[in-house]
């Protein structure tokens, strides 16, 4: 079953001076097995929207179904732990949000939380903090003792012990290096391939939309504007100018191109194609 | 969290908005002792009337102040029984099943109460109208006399700005950590005595942690610019009084002295 918004709107601190409508009918239909790209603006409600995936916020107005699961406004939420499970969120800087004395006690947390048995949860949590690329000499060491990068992946296992099917992330890659970044980006889709997770993403680093996402959805002052797939997207320069993002490179390179008179094929968006294509014009 | 109203500025521009703090800080001491003048309800009548008009003329809301109240209402409660319980001055009010309760009792917790009503009123008047950072500005203009004895008023004028500065974000991050260890199935209502335990560790831990961080880069920030500790140090922003700030202290003086007057006259 997909994941599906029904007019969601949000409103923080209500019927205050401070009170902030952060999303405005939301209708939005979010694909299963698919790794799909959340962007927008600062503050067009991408956190906003996915805090609503796991029941952090419950909608001031319409309906979020998740699974079996039906979160609607007014109502009180009483599954919240079991959905919990199911969808696994790690926030923007998840590093800050380390807290046990060694790596493998803080993966085992989430588990234990939800009912497993410290030895089963042992066991999960070596297991995710090998898929993250931990070594296993390092298990027992502190969080403290750790890079940033490595912190940042053994908060994602911490999340991916919980074994959930729909993995949320919120800016995974903000303040990495670009190789920490491009390893966390391909753990997502080796998870989304191999096992099959929903992968849900916020980013606005388009070269990894594009490279390693399906779909796009865009955020835009508390609405989804658009939805629709990577490739459509990119091909797209009316979505990219609605958007208003930076294009990723070769997208670029593809503007440059058609500003000079050489008129490419939009649907030229991997290196290789774009080669072709280019060898193509000038007869080889 | 996100709800606490009591104590947090309101941006807008008005009349006392645009006072200066140091005035805003005296006319508070001042009105706070009027409160604690023993002129019974007539006092509070017109203190009342008078902050009613200020509030609005701020353009505050009454339902703000109440709602600052209602975290104090179990308290209040918890008084009033008290009160029942142990007054027995005045005439029987009422008779409940034996037990007789007195009108000084009611009485003497409706005095609190007003009294606390109006103090509120008083210091959300200050605090929804005066920036952090100029109501330590003021503060450390007021205590400066305090020099003459060694007192550090710039360091404890810093450190009061920074640790204001810092409410919210701590305020936010705690919300944040919250809400991650909530996606990780920590429950800090449900669950056995040591899961919430580890519950509120879950949270502290990362906070004290960012804490400390915070702090360090915060140290190096400063130093970097060239701050020292105890070094003299002049004011981008100065603070001067202007006909509003004299007008709003004579007034001011005013009621005290006419409050004092029928303080006097009562007793």
């Amino acid at each position: 079953m997909p994941i599906s918004f029904e007019k969601v709107s949000y409103e923080y601190a209500p019927h205050t001076p401070f009170s902030y409508q952060a999303l405005r009918g939301v209708d939005l239909q979010l694909a299963e097995g698919r790794i799909t790209a959340i962007i927008g603006a600062t503050g067009s409600g991408k956190t906003t929207l996915v805090q609503h995936l796991n029941a952090l916020l419950i909608p001031s107005e319409g309906t979020v179904r998740v699974m079996e699961h039906e979160i609607a406004a007014g109502r009180r939420f009483k599954d919240a732990k079991k959905l919990r499970q199911k969808v696994g969120l790690v926030f923007q800087f998840p590093e800050y949000q380390l807290f046990e004395e060694t790596l493998i006690k803080d993966v085992a947390f989430g588990p234990i939380n939800f009912g497993m048995d410290a030895d089963k949860a042992a066991a999960v949590a070596a297991q995710a903090l090998s898929t993250v690329g931990i070594d296993k000499a390092d298990f027992e060491k502190s969080p403290l003792e750790l890079s940033g990068g490595q912190k940042r992946r053994v908060a994602i296992a911490g999340i991916l012990a919980m074994q959930p099917k729909v993995l949320v992330l919120d800016e995974p890659t903000a303040g990495l290096d670009p190789q920490g970044a491009a390893a966390v980006m391909e753990l997502f889709r080796r998870l989304n391939r191999s096992q099959g997770i929903t992968v849900i993403i916020v980013s606005h680093d388009m070269e990894y939309v594009l490279d390693y996402c399906d779909q796009v959805v865009v955020m835009s002052h508390g609405q989804a504007v658009i939805q629709t797939d990577v490739k459509g997207f990119f091909e797209s320069e009316q979505y990219m100018d609605q958007a208003n993002i930076d294009p990723p490179a070769i997208v670029r390179f593809r503007q440059l191109c058609a500003a000079k008179g050489l008129k490419l094929p939009a649907d030229a968006l991997t290196i290789d194609a774009l080669a072709d294509q280019i060898a193509k014009r000038i007869g080889r | 969290m996100k709800n606490i109203t009591l104590g947090r500025y309101v941006p807008a521009d008005s009349f006392f908005h645009r006072l200066d703090p140091r005035t805003k800080l005296v006319a508070m001491i001042a009105m706070l002792v009027a409160i604690f003048l023993p002129t019974g309800f007539y006092g509070y009548a017109i203190i009342g009337v008078v902050m009613v008009f200020c509030i609005l003329a701020a353009h505050l809301t009454i339902s703000t102040v109440v709602q600052s109240m209602k975290p104090m209402l179990v308290m209040l409660l918890f008084l009033l029984v008290i009160n029942c319980l142990v007054v027995k001055t005045g005439y029987v009010w009422l008779n409940l099943w034996g037990l007789l309760i007195y009108s000084d009792a009611v009485i003497q917790t409706l005095y609190i109460v007003v009294r606390l009503l109006l103090m509120i009123m008083i210091t959300t008047l200050l605090t929804a109208t005066t920036k952090p950072m100029d109501m330590t500005l003021g503060l450390e203009d007021l205590l400066s006399p305090m020099q003459f004895f060694h007192l550090p008023t710039h360091d404890i004028a810093m450190m009061i700005a920074l640790a204001l500065r810092f409410i919210p974000t701590l305020i936010e991050e705690s919300q944040r950590i919250l809400k991650a260890q909530a996606s990780r199935g920590v429950d800090l209502e449900n669950g056995t005595f040591r899961e919430k335990i580890m519950a509120v560790l879950s949270l502290i831990v990362p906070l004290f942690v960012s804490s400390f961080q915070r702090a360090d880069d915060l140290a190096d920030a400063m130093e970097a610019r060239g701050y020292v500790v105890g070094a003299p140090r002049v004011r981008y922003k100065k603070l001067r009084l202007r006909a509003a700030d004299y007008m709003t202290l004579a007034l001011v003086a005013a009621l005290l002295g006419g409050l004092i007057y029928l303080a006097v006259v009562l007793a």
